[in-house]
């Protein structure tokens, strides 16, 4: 067993940090409080390769591992958690599927504009009546003189407004629940697609959140993703990248709130000593860093696997999850050690607390991924 | 124009302050389990020369001199921004080294390459801001040396450059073989690499020699002694001026003037 990085994932760990510590750091509190996206921020971005890490160079991508991204997106989630999103959402939910189940020509018509920030991905899985019980959906595809027909809306779209790509769920068969689902690669400009209502948020307010609606959108038949009735095997593949994703989220807004606490804690100076001395504070700082090394590797362990091309769903689940819990943990402590300054907008505790709740909800809610992992156990998987 | 960039790690000056510790025994900052960085201005030096190799062709090697575990992704970083080839010169004793010795292992270094037209260097290390290391290797090296640089294209087989001063700026030609010492400068911000080229960066051989190999003189008497390194220590003290406002604005001015504030 070794717990050292590689070379190449510690050079990758430095260029991302580098990265985020130049380009996104800077921005954080200012797109946080305008909610504006990034636009100039992400094509940096994607000039630099961050937006297709795990896409093979053939198609324009950096061709990494899944090491590699879990341990460059949580660099960048420990400047802002926002932009993270907007980048991991377009790598593991849009170029993976994509790479994953997709023809050679779909490949090479959307991987390179999607890799190289050309085009802007988004996926369609939640509806406004399907959360939790994503494979309800009711989104419907039927076939019209071989062109795919498309209806219904999409809710809680990461990119929806700025993306040009989207990952599509519908029901394109008489089968309840998933065996009655396919995926879809739908253009934005395509005839009948729209944004639809625009939602404000608690936190990661530079990424977008909206609708997509659907009304008699037109998907040419080529844009069939994987095959017809293979929709719920493609969404649930995919959301066990996107979970290390939001794995990294969380264990860099967990590490960000740690280090801000971490130097407040050294820098306050209260009955005539730094809160740092306090054992109060230490307990919490300790607690802290323990949970956010735990996290971290619950999430390098999943990325290996997956990286080795093994069974990873478990562990992907475990790894969201005890990271989610983390995060949200770990930034409630952060405000309360710095106290009345932790509830106030100068510093950055207040936003990782605002950021830290939706890793709890998104791409499966704490409850489902307990599931998951329930499911999993029961089945004598350890 | 084939250009070679000295590259140092220093200890990275964005630590806070209670993560800078000096070492008694050596008079040397702590450099064990801190996070190493290139030096600031060394990343204006290599942006420079990657610019210029654009510009007029030729050809970037990117040198350190230090433990290999301590400064290999530095050159990995250079040779993903672009640096054609890398040599690190194995040398445990660089990081206790001062401008004039680190000079004269990086002269053997260069020497060692054997052909160049440029050799660049930041115009000071984040770490002993001794601004010496420049002049140091031009006389080394009989070359010509111009610092604080901040541009320079190829003219008639020599270079243009601007060189920043107190006044203003200079331009001066220069002919080659030449060292220059870079400063900062918005046109020289150093690009960031993207991620395959980092990939391909792994795949690029790194020459490594020892400092024996280099035939670098040893322990040359030092022309300087480090006698003392402190953290300078700031105490605030607070003082109140009483009485009326007139007063205390008449109080105030004198106390300031009598500090030398005013």
């Amino acid at each position: 067993m070794d717990f050292r990085l590689s070379d190449e994932h510690r050079v990758v760990q430095a260029a991302a940090a580098d990265f985020a510590t130049r380009e996104i750091l800077p921005v954080a509190a200012a797109l946080d409080h305008s909610g504006e996206f990034p636009t100039a921020l992400i094509r940096k971005a994607a000039e630099a390769g961050w937006l297709g890490m795990t896409v093979p160079e053939a198609y324009g991508g950096a061709g990494l591992d899944a090491v590699s991204y879990v341990i460059a997106q949580e660099e960048f989630a420990v400047a802002s958690a926002g932009v993270q999103t907007i980048i991991t959402v377009n790598n593991s939910l849009v170029c993976d599927p994509i790479l994953k189940f997709g023809t050679e020509a779909q490949k090479r018509r959307y991987l390179p504009g999607l890799a190289t920030g050309r085009t802007l991905g988004c996926y369609c899985l939640t509806e406004p009546a399907s959360g939790s019980d994503a494979m309800s959906l009711r989104t419907t595809a039927r076939l019209d003189q071989g062109t795919w027909v498309l209806n219904g809306t999409k809710a809680f779209v990461t990119n929806a407004v700025e993306a040009d790509v989207c990952v599509v769920y519908a029901r394109s068969g008489p089968d309840p629940g998933a065996k009655g689902l396919s995926a879809f690669i739908v253009e934005k400009a395509f005839p009948g697609v729209r944004v639809g209502k625009v939602e404000k948020k608690l936190g990661i307010k530079c990424s977008s959140t909206a609708e997509i609606v659907l009304e008699d959108a037109r998907v040419p038949y080529d844009n069939l993703l994987g095959e017809r009735g293979q929709g719920g095997r493609i969404a649930l593949a995919t959301l066990d990248g996107g979970r290390l994703g939001i794995a990294a989220q969380a264990v860099g807004i967990a590490r960000a709130a740690l280090e801000a606490s971490r130097t407040y804690a050294r820098e306050r100076k209260q009955f005539g000593r730094p809160i740092g001395e306090f054992q109060a504070v230490q307990w919490m700082l300790a607690d802290m860093a323990t949970r956010t090394e735990a996290s971290r590797l619950l999430m390098y362990r999943a990325a290996w696997l997956r990286a080795l091309g093994r069974p990873h769903t478990k562990e992907a689940s475990m790894a969201k999850l005890f990271a989610s819990e983390t995060a949200m943990w770990a930034a409630h402590k952060a405000v309360q050690i710095h106290g009345g300054y932790g509830y106030i907008q100068d510093y950055p505790a207040e936003r990782y607390f605002r950021d830290a709740k939706i890793t709890e909800i998104y791409e499966g809610t704490s409850e489902i991924q307990r599931l998951v992992i329930a499911r999993n156990t029961l089945r004598g998987q350890h | 124009m084939n250009t070679i960039v000295c590259l140092k790690q220093v200890v990275d000056p964005e630590l806070p302050q209670w993560d800078f510790a000096i070492d008694p025994a050596t008079k040397r900052q702590v450099r064990t389990g801190k996070p190493l960085v290139i030096s600031t201005y060394d990343e204006n030096a290599l942006e420079l020369a990657l610019q210029l190799k654009e510009r007029a062709g030729g050809k970037v090697t990117a040198l350190t001199v230090g433990p290999p575990g301590e400064v290999k992704d530095a050159v990995r970083l250079a040779l993903a921004m672009g640096a054609d080839e890398a040599v690190v010169v194995d040398d445990g004793a660089a990081p206790q080294a001062l401008a004039a010795e680190k000079a004269g292992v990086l002269a053997a270094a260069i020497t060692r390459i054997g052909t160049f037209d440029l050799v660049l260097t930041g115009c000071e290390s984040a770490d002993w801001v001794e601004r010496a290391v420049a002049p140091f290797l031009a006389e080394a090296l009989n070359a010509a040396c111009v610092t604080f640089i901040t541009r320079a294209e190829a003219k008639d087989g020599g270079l243009t450059v601007r060189r920043t001063s107190e006044e203003g700026f200079h331009i001066l030609d220069v002919r080659l073989p030449a060292v220059l010492s870079v400063t900062s400068d918005e046109a020289l911000r150093p690009r960031l690499p993207k991620v395959k080229d980092i990939m391909g960066a792994m795949r690029k051989p790194v020459q490594t020699w020892t400092r024996a190999e280099v035939a670098a003189t040893p322990d040359a008497a030092p022309e300087v002694e480090v006698r003392e390194v402190a953290i300078p220590q700031r105490t605030m003290k607070c003082e109140f001026i009483e009485g009326e406002p007139a007063q205390q604005a008449e109080a105030l001015v004198s106390r300031l003037q009598a500090l030398k504030v005013i």
